[in-house]
């Protein structure tokens, strides 16, 4: 340790916060390799985050409380204190609104001229076509592996998390590594429900696109919800209804939702 | 503006679950998010065309809840149920654990929780939290930095993790 390079507490936070640019991500995560109380209290930050968002995850999905929407509908009754034009824009708020409350919306509606390529659901669907149907070896490494999402993480070269589905009764059964575009690692976490049905959340690093709404691939009878949440793209496959996955797709996606929006590089020792 | 009013839309559900975490209650925070939404709506022609909708709606947001919190101060203060003993909070997933957060969010200044859950619960950037809240980017990282170690002592993290302490405070 001695003549190495120390961390401050707000680089920490910086790091845990997604906020450092990637070489002074790099040179941190090189340091927490050998230092063991800051790496520890840099999970215990990360693990806060976790908890806050597992905590609060169920609200995305919760419907309108019926007064809102009746207040917004109001709105957009051309009341006399509106002018007309702002009752229509409330109007299809409260139209919207309804799709909100039937869970439609956490992602957002508005598809972004970016999507992801057909080629990423494509290897995605196909890769969730061979692997679900074995028996023996659906999975490389275990759940039960602690270094599971390590191992993933470390070769797909971005933050790779398995998002918990249990309380949806979809149990994780483990993961594998597999080949995408060009050689690119990508990574397959696979669940099973009590039934013996099985989804898939394929998974590889993408930096060159824009962050997208879901798009809904289908193929063979198995159907995909993809998008991107930089720095990864996702496509989470599985033989249920639109309606099932979606609503799986909306639970994963609130589990794994990154930082908005570019990261400006900070500098976490100044402005104290 | 129907692009618009779609993309207010998408975030409405985000918008509740901030509210709500940031007041503990639901009513609190669903009369919040009508409010902003409200003058999102009115004001829909304000919003800078390619500024995040999410930065938008939040700084809206924001602003209804710090001028709530003004008028509050002038009346008496409000005695809920919480504070009676009686939890109104549905059963979450994760049960009891869960209401211990929200009760230790709740012991947090309203600064520290603002910072805490527009970066740890909306992945709001510090440069977006700052932003949003009107402050410093620096004064972002460090009402952060101490509500984490307050909540971390709320929650009891690192209880058994004394050195993590120690070496933390030889390192500042």
């Amino acid at each position: 340790m001695t003549g190495q390079r120390r961390i401050s507490e707000a680089e920490l936070h910086a790091f845990v916060d997604g906020e450092l640019a990637p070489d002074e991500r790099g040179e941190v995560e090189t340091v927490l390799g050998t230092a063991s109380a800051e790496l520890a209290l840099a999970r215990e930050f990360r693990d806060l985050n976790e908890a806050i968002k597992a905590r609060y995850a169920e609200r995305l999905n919760q419907p309108l409380p019926p007064a809102m929407g009746k207040r917004l509908a109001r709105l957009g009754r051309n009341g006399p204190t509106f002018p007309r034009q702002l009752g229509r824009a409330a109007a299809t708020v409260v139209v919207v609104l309804g799709a909100a409350a039937a869970g439609y919306v956490a992602r957002g509606l508005v598809d972004g001229p970016h999507a992801p390529d057909t080629a990423f659901v494509a290897r995605a669907v196909a890769a969730h076509a061979i692997y679900i149907q074995e028996v023996r070896h659906p999975v490389e490494v275990k759940a039960e592996e602690a270094h599971l999402v390590r191992w993933l993480t470390k070769r797909v070269g971005a933050d790779v998390r398995a998002p918990a589905l249990a309380s949806l009764g979809w149990r994780l059964m483990g993961g594998r590594l597999l080949p995408d575009q060009e050689g690119l690692p990508a990574a397959q976490f696979m669940y099973e429900d009590g039934s013996g049905r099985r989804l898939t959340l394929y998974l590889r690093k993408e930096t060159g696109r824009n962050n997208t709404a879901f798009r809904f691939y289908e193929r063979d009878g198995a159907g995909s919800f993809y998008w991107i949440d930089q720095p990864l793209a996702y496509a989470l496959s599985g033989r249920l209804t639109r309606d099932e996955l979606l609503s799986l797709a909306n639970a994963v996606y609130a589990q794994l939702e990154a930082p908005t929006g570019a990261k400006a590089p900070t500098e976490p020792s100044k402005g104290q | 503006m129907a692009s618009r009013r779609q993309a207010v839309a998408a975030e409405i559900p985000r918008l509740r679950r901030y509210a709500r975490a940031l007041l503990g209650d639901d009513g609190e925070a669903d009369d919040l998010i009508q409010d902003t939404l409200e003058r999102a709506l009115a004001r829909l022609a304000q919003w800078r065309e390619g500024e995040s909708p999410r930065k938008w709606l939040f700084s809206i947001l924001h602003n209804l809840h710090v001028d709530g919190l003004r008028r509050k101060s002038r009346r008496p203060p409000h005695v809920g149920l919480e504070s009676l003993g009686i939890d109104q909070s549905a059963p979450a997933a994760d049960g009891a654990s869960g209401r211990d957060l929200d009760r230790a969010l709740q012991l947090l200044s309203v600064e520290q929780r603002q910072v805490l859950l527009l970066v740890g619960l909306e992945g709001l950037s510090y440069a977006e939290a700052a932003e949003v809240l009107e402050i410093p980017v620096g004064t972002v990282m460090s009402r952060l930095a101490r509500g984490r170690e307050r909540l971390r002592a709320l929650m009891d993290y690192g209880g058994g993790d004394k050195n993590g302490r120690a070496a933390l405070r030889r390192v500042k």
